[in-house]
């Protein structure tokens, strides 16, 4: 069995890219691999996932910049789908994917029976919830598992003991929240001049008072982005060496500001240094338009920050140039 | 073609004597802190035992939910009470979760796992899946069609069973962290087992039988869930009010398809509700009853709009 050890020195900054387009755009310095590929609709613009001749030249792409190039697949597929995802890995495996990313256990069971050599990196939406799950995907080719986001580090922490699963961990960026087989987008089309696929590349978010999420077609994001910069020391401690920026919606200023933020504090938390400079903080609020929170990693709601910057959250100041 | 069975909800007592009498060929309900309905409507271990008997009695097959997600040290107990069950001739018990359903097979043969709807079961090769882990049968959600359901059938050694009446909410079943993202909190677990009770003495709240995730769909429960997809939003494009609204959601009552799924091969028809109460919760069952003895197809563009009265949606599951 392909088992990725956990016990690997080599950090991993990652993120995720959904176009041809985009990935041009993108300054990946900072980042040691991609994923390609959107997720959560087969008609987002030019989707590597569907644009086989692009996901090509997006391998390629990767590769020529010495990046571990990773193609992720549909997290909530229909039977419609699966001719088009046998395709996609056939495309992936033979332009050299290092590694798949499968939220779906029918792609999952695919990957495994037709598609062996291509290793399966375990996504959010799988709901790898402890040990047992985890190994049960073990036995279908999974080498990497992003644990389902409610968990805690605690719980985590209860799973890599149980079972050495490596995890990959969202250490930035915009949460997952759910996954739906409609965009209710597509009801302003007519109203307000856009058209799918435009329309989810707005700026879209749904608030009610305090709370506030963001719209992405079919998906529904945190609204703040999840933010476990001072906490990296502790990640790292506790033997997790994969860590993601969530930057599928968002634009390549992000990409690049906010991997150059955690690329520094990445290594400076290797080399036993924890201190976060405030030019940094100053990056990751101007890009959080809600404001930050640690996900679920200490057992709170999501959209709690724990830390010794509770200035850090800065809601206030973030929604209110959002809104002005 | 063989008539599907009729799988209803009963989230009480008096539900379980109304769905029978009202010709459901089997019943579910949920274990008392175990699955995801909520307190409210789930069976504590002395109305299980007065189920089963009720239910064995008739001749039909009682089906037991226990679809949340225990953590490593609640699983122990559950698992504890898996020998009571089978002692009371209690076979199907329908789960949640992958490592759950893995463990149950290995360590109790005996039983007939069902993957729940919670699952995110969509696709054929979901199907297969499920049947490769062990699974007797998995649950399709209302929006799989017959058609898609056809397809499903080339799967076999799985029981196929769609949930014909539910309530489809934005976000996929087993796919939202909506409610926890605003408020997560944890509760105590109940005792399920009598003896559990005379156990527990005078430990810290919480510390014996671990907590529920109060918010979480996967390890609270629905009674639980803060229901915030369904609470009015704001939505803001680039900073701009631009519309109050809900998500979207609708009641799926396929009752005129009731023949198209039995001929596409469906083996169990579903009905979501453990929160309906008893008085609409019988002619709801009633009616199904009726669709699938009538056993005739009727012509496709014969077909009525698949609902039924306001009155039957399903509020909460």
């Amino acid at each position: 069995m392909n088992h990725e050890p956990r016990a690997v020195s080599r950090l991993e900054l990652n993120t995720t890219i959904a176009n041809l387009r985009d990935l041009r755009e993108s300054d990946l310095r900072d980042y040691d691999a991609v994923y390609l590929g959107d997720i959560y609709c087969r008609i987002y613009e030019a989707n590597f996932l569907e644009q086989l001749g692009d996901l090509k030249e997006g391998l390629r792409i990767l590769h020529d910049q010495g990046k571990r190039a990773y193609v992720t697949t549909y997290a909530a597929p229909r039977n419609d789908f699966l001719p088009k995802v046998r395709k996609m890995l056939e495309v992936s495996a033979a332009a050299g994917a290092q590694a798949v990313e499968i939220h779906n256990l029918g792609i999952l069971k695919i990957a495994h029976d037709e598609f062996p050599q291509l290793p399966v990196h375990v996504g959010g939406f799988a709901n790898v919830y402890t040990a047992a799950g985890a190994e049960v995907l073990r036995g279908f080719g999974a080498v990497r598992f992003t644990p389902n986001y409610e968990l805690s580090l605690e719980e985590i922490q209860e799973i890599t003991t149980a079972c050495d699963a490596p995890m990959e961990l969202l250490v930035h960026g915009k949460m997952p929240l759910g996954i739906s087989d409609y965009c209710f987008l597509l009801d302003y089309e007519e109203k307000w001049g856009v058209k799918c696929p435009d329309l989810c590349q707005k700026e879209l978010f749904v608030k009610q008072g305090d709370w506030a999420m963001k719209s992405v077609g079919k998906g529904i994001l945190s609204g703040k982005d999840v933010c476990m910069l001072e906490h990296l020391p502790r990640l790292l401690a506790e033997g997790h060496r994969y860590f993601r920026i969530e930057t599928v919606s968002e634009s390549p200023e992000y990409r690049r500001e906010v991997a150059a933020v955690y690329r520094a504090a990445v290594d400076q938390a290797a080399g036993g240094d924890g201190e976060v400079g405030e030019s940094s903080w100053e990056t990751l609020r101007h890009h959080a338009r809600i404001g930050l929170c640690n996900g679920f990693y200490f057992g709170k709601s999501g959209m709690d920050y724990a830390g010794i910057r509770p200035d850090a959250i800065g809601s206030l100041l973030t929604i209110s140039r959002a809104e002005s | 073609m063989a008539s599907p069975l009729l799988l209803a909800p009963a989230g009480s007592p008096e539900a379980v004597r109304a769905v029978l009498d009202a010709g459901a060929d089997a019943v579910y309900v949920g274990l008392e802190g175990w699955s995801r309905g909520g307190a409210r409507r789930e069976l504590g271990w002395d109305e299980l035992v007065a189920a089963q008997r009720q239910v064995a009695s008739a001749g039909r097959k009682l089906e037991v939910a226990v679809n949340t997600i225990p953590k490593p040290r609640e699983r122990a107990r559950l698992f504890d009470c898996i020998p009571a069950l089978l002692d009371l001739g209690i076979r199907r018990l329908i789960v949640n979760d992958i490592g759950i359903l893995s463990a149950l097979r290995r360590r109790f043969p005996d039983l007939q796992l069902t993957a729940s709807i919670g699952c995110g079961a969509q696709t054929v090769a979901d199907a297969a899946f499920f049947r490769d882990l062990g699974a007797h049968a998995v649950v399709l959600p209302g929006t799989v069609g017959p058609a898609e359901m056809r397809e499903m059938r080339t799967v076999r050694g799985i029981s196929l069973e769609i949930m014909i009446h539910m309530v489809e909410e934005f976000v996929l079943l087993g796919k939202c962290w909506m409610p926890s993202y605003v408020h997560l909190k944890p509760s105590r677990l109940p005792a399920v087992l009598p003896s559990e009770d005379a156990d527990a003495g005078d430990a810290p709240e919480g510390s014996q039988r671990g907590l529920r995730q109060t918010g979480s769909m996967k390890r609270g429960g629905v009674g639980a869930c803060f229901k915030i997809c369904q609470q009015p939003w704001e939505l803001y494009a680039s900073g701009r009010r631009m519309a109050a609204r809900l998500f979207p959601s609708r009641q799926i009552s396929r009752i005129a398809e009731v023949t198209a799924y039995a001929q596409a091969g469906v083996d169990v028809l579903k009905l979501q509700g453990r929160s309906l109460p008893v008085e609409l919760l019988a002619p709801l069952v009633r009616r199904y009853r009726e669709a699938i003895d009538a056993g005739t197809a009727p012509a496709a563009d014969d077909v009525p709009p698949a609902e039924l009265p306001a009155v039957w949606a399903v509020v909460g599951r």
